[in-house]
């Protein structure tokens, strides 16, 4: 019970890096990425291969970070100039593409079949349960940290203006300001935070494949932010933390049920994530835990 | 020769394509969003005509059953799901759009499993004509697509209510001040676009295999089309779609199976890099 | 000159929305632009303040062309808009909206942000110093700390010029300042506008409120149909038959 806990409260902390991400992204700037999961492979990808030729992890986990980043640079330069919808489009099909790109380059990702036997954190760690807690409290710290430090750009002068963006890009260039490039700034760092995401994902599971990033993952994160309310730091904590029991719930599901396939399963669950989005749209768009409403 | 066989192979694949982008661009047009749902909703019709062709043998029964089915299902989301959306902002509908889509999916993953089902259409010998290879199933899907398109430029450019929904799409403010009922143009629209869309879905599941997946697949190059066409026109959708479809079985010797579909990102990122309006698009009023 | 408009056109599909505009600003100047809906004035503001792409013509701010320059780049410049309807940060408060348009922030910057914290809280005081000024100055005071999305129509409208205000301008183009304006409100602004004007801020203005706009204005151009109909002073252009005709006449 104890490793299990230890399990989730891992793959939860992933998810509120991928969330702080999105929060930032869309909750202060109103940029609809619809494409989070690619930025979130770029990192499990690039900080997996090179661990596997022997680069440290640390150094392994920066790259991923900063791959994914930089990634978000082009996109954002040429996303930029678009309406919200087109962008939203533009990223979904930049994630699809990613998955593309990392099915078919066999020589570097080996494909479908994936990368097995990525190098664990605290592998020098012989006991399983306490290597698991020292990869918690790393990634606990990180989170942490991405927290304060998001805490400390949304209160700055740098965040005033996103939200500004956010509420009305027009008035922005109108007085003198340039929201491009708050836009990429923006898109780089919340970029960045879903490649670390994505750096632990792959060093924790130690196992990825092309199937693990579609496009599900970016509304997992999504429904996330909704739940907890967007355009809040504190949402995203709380919108994934009931998301993860939402999902991990479902599992207990096939404990009464066990005659569900693992294919039912996930259909059962992409239903509820449908239902959910719908739902949460229609009559409760400022989430569980704030009044923020856009428009 | 050999590429103006892929020519004419992606044509049928294009015709598809500017079927399920002339949905996205008469949603867009009218209802003002991008309908992420689409894709969806052509696995949903493909479905709908598997089950009318085992039934009954028939392709006509099962072209009606697609087209049937999905106009009543797009008419329920509508009166569901987007009716109470509406005033809101893009991305409410769009991520609502993209809930829609994985719903329907979820739904039919759960009714009909996660086998390929494949429609038994009889083999034909195919045409020979000046060396290119045709398959004369291709040219039933052709007429199918074509008959639909002929149905939805008729009921646009030659019906009051197709009137009345181009009128929404130019100006809505004008549209509604002049006595349009836009309740009345939405359930036109929707049914509409049902149909297209159940059409698209159809064509789609006979020339590949019919699973879960099947339309989510169609989506970006949808998209693509519906942009590449100038946002809210029906011709340039279409036409797009066609070019699309020629491209990417154009591509297929150089860039390989999987990359094709990777054909119309690209294609969209350079069409919007350069006109960020489409090509065919027309400027919208700026006050 | 601080702003030379020449020979403006622009159409919109097959609709001529400038058909040949030419329009001076002096130095310091207040100037008046009216004219029935439609007929160019607001689409006139967009091309001078760089949200619309003349077809041809040419738009020269204190001397020098502004080509394609940004609308960022012509605010920067000091050439400075307001909108008709109005473009409010409705999630910030009122001084945050203010704040937000200062100039010349250390901490817009990421790098800034982190590496010179100093700096950064020093300017904040600053920035805060100078937004209560023109709170104060447009007594605002009482909705200082309010979301704007909350003020009403007239206090928006107030906002709008607070934050070309916080920009340093030397020419502002007001788009209907006085409209949905409660008349006290009114009154109120028409005199922070000769204040300000008499500090050396221009100002070119689009109203329907010809009462309010003729006390504040000794030059006004009326447009119709994308061409300046007249020009000269408020009493000289309210007699001039053409403009009797194609604007008052029609409105009768």
């Amino acid at each position: 019970m104890e490793a299990y806990l230890v399990a989730i409260a891992i793959v939860a902390l992933i998810y509120v890096l991928l969330a702080l991400g999105l929060t930032l992204q869309y909750g202060f700037t109103g940029l609809i990425n619809f494409g989070h999961v690619g930025f979130f492979a770029i990192g499990a990808y690039t900080s997996a291969i090179l661990a596997m030729n022997g680069l440290p992890l640390v150094l392994s986990f920066a790259a991923g970070t900063i791959v994914a980043g930089l990634a978000a640079w082009p996109i954002g330069l040429i996303a930029l100039r678009l309406r919200d919808d087109y962008f939203a489009i533009v990223t979904l099909g930049f994630s699809e593409t990613v998955r593309l790109v990392i099915t078919s380059e066999k020589w570097l990702t080996n494909g479908v079949q994936g990368i097995p036997a990525i190098p664990r954190m605290f592998a020098g760690i012989s006991v399983g349960s306490l290597a698991s807690f020292a990869v918690l409290a790393v990634l606990l710290v990180v989170t942490i940290v991405a927290i304060l430090g998001m805490g400390r750009i949304v209160k700055s002068p740098f965040g005033r203006i996103i939200e500004a963006i956010r509420d009305n890009e027009d008035a922005v260039k109108a007085l003198g300001k340039d929201p491009a490039r708050f836009k990429v700034q923006v898109l780089i760092l919340g970029s960045g935070l879903a490649g670390l995401a994505g750096a632990f994902y792959a060093h924790y599971i130690t196992y990825i494949v092309p199937d693990q990033f579609i496009p599900l993952v970016t509304f997992y994160v999504w429904m996330a932010i909704i739940i907890g309310g967007v355009g809040r730091v504190s949402g995203a904590v709380v919108g994934t933390v009931l998301l993860m029991v939402l999902l991990e719930g479902s599992r207990f599901i096939r404990d009464v049920m066990p005659f569900i396939s693992d294919v039912e399963m996930a259909s059962v669950r992409l239903g509820v994530i449908g239902l959910l989005l719908i739902l949460f749209t229609i009559y409760r768009p400022q989430g569980l835990m704030g009044d923020f409403t856009r428009r | 020769m050999f590429y103006a066989q892929l020519i004419v192979n992606g044509l049928v694949q294009g015709l598809i394509v500017g079927l399920a982008a002339l949905a996205v661009t008469l949603v867009f047009g009218v209802a003002r969003f991008a309908n992420a749902a689409t894709g969806d909703t052509m696995t949903f019709g493909a479905y709908a005509a598997l089950i009318g062709h085992k039934a009954t043998g028939s392709l006509v029964v099962a072209g009606g059953a697609a087209v049937g089915a999905t106009a009543l299902l797009s008419l329920t989301v509508y009166a569901l799901v987007f009716r109470k959306l509406a005033g809101r902002s893009v991305v409410a509908l769009l991520v609502t759009s993209i809930g829609v889509g994985f719903l329907l999916r979820s739904v039919l993953g759960i009714v009909f499993g996660h086998n390929q089902q494949l429609f038994t259409v009889p083999l034909v010998r195919p045409i020979r004509f000046n060396g290119l290879i045709i398959n004369p199933f291709d040219l039933q899907l052709a007429a199918v697509a074509a008959v639909a398109l002929v149905g939805v430029f008729l009921v646009l450019y030659a019906t009051p209510i197709g009137r009345r929904m181009r009128a929404v799409a130019d100006n809505r403010e004008l549209a509604l001040v002049s006595g349009i009922r836009p309740e009345r143009v939405m359930i036109a629209l929707w049914l509409l676009v049902g149909a297209v869309t159940g059409v698209a879905g159809m064509m789609l599941g006979m020339k590949t295999i019919v699973s879960p997946e099947l339309g989510w697949e169609m989506l970006l190059p949808a998209f693509a089309a519906a942009i590449l066409g100038g946002i809210g026109s029906p011709v340039g959708a279409v036409l797009a779609g066609l070019l699309l479809g020629v491209a990417q079985e154009l591509s297929t010797p150089f860039v390989g199976f999987t990359y094709k579909l990777s054909i119309s990102f690209v294609v969209l990122l350079l069409v919007l890099l350069v006109r960020p309006r489409g090509l065919f698009g027309r400027l919208e009023g700026v006050r | 000159m601080s702003l030379q408009i020449t020979d403006i056109r622009k159409a919109f599909g097959g609709f001529q929305a400038l058909d040949g505009v030419t329009l001076t600003v002096g130095e310091g100047q207040l100037v008046g632009l009216i004219g029935p809906n439609g007929a160019g004035k607001s689409t006139l503001f967009s091309v001078v303040s760089g949200f619309i792409e003349a077809d041809t013509g040419e738009v020269r701010f204190k001397g020098a062309d502004l080509g394609r320059q940004s609308p960022a780049a012509r605010a920067r410049k000091g050439l400075l808009r307001t909108f008709q309807v109005p473009r409010e940060f409705s999630h910030l408060t009122v001084r945050d909206n203010l704040k937000a348009a200062a100039p010349g922030q250390t901490g817009e910057g990421l790098v800034g942000l982190f590496l010179r914290p100093g700096e950064v809280a020093r300017q904040e005081v600053e920035i805060t110093a100078k937004a209560d000024e023109v709170i104060a100055f447009l007594r605002l005071g009482p909705v200082a700390d309010l979301p704007s999305g909350r003020l009403s129509g007239g206090q928006k409208k107030l906002l709008e010029l607070g934050r070309a205000l916080m920009v340093e301008p030397s020419l502002i183009l007001l788009d209907e300042p006085f409209a949905g304006v409660n008349p006290v409100l009114i009154e109120e602004l028409v005199e922070r506008i000769r204040e300000l004007n008499a500090r050396g801020i221009g100002f070119l203005i689009i109203e329907h409120d010809l009462q309010a706009l003729t006390r504040l204005v000794p030059i006004l151009h009326v447009m119709d149909r994308g061409r300046i109909l007249a020009s000269g002073t408020p009493g000289e252009v309210l007699e001039d038959p053409k403009v009797r005709e194609a604007y008052l006449g029609g409105a009768a």
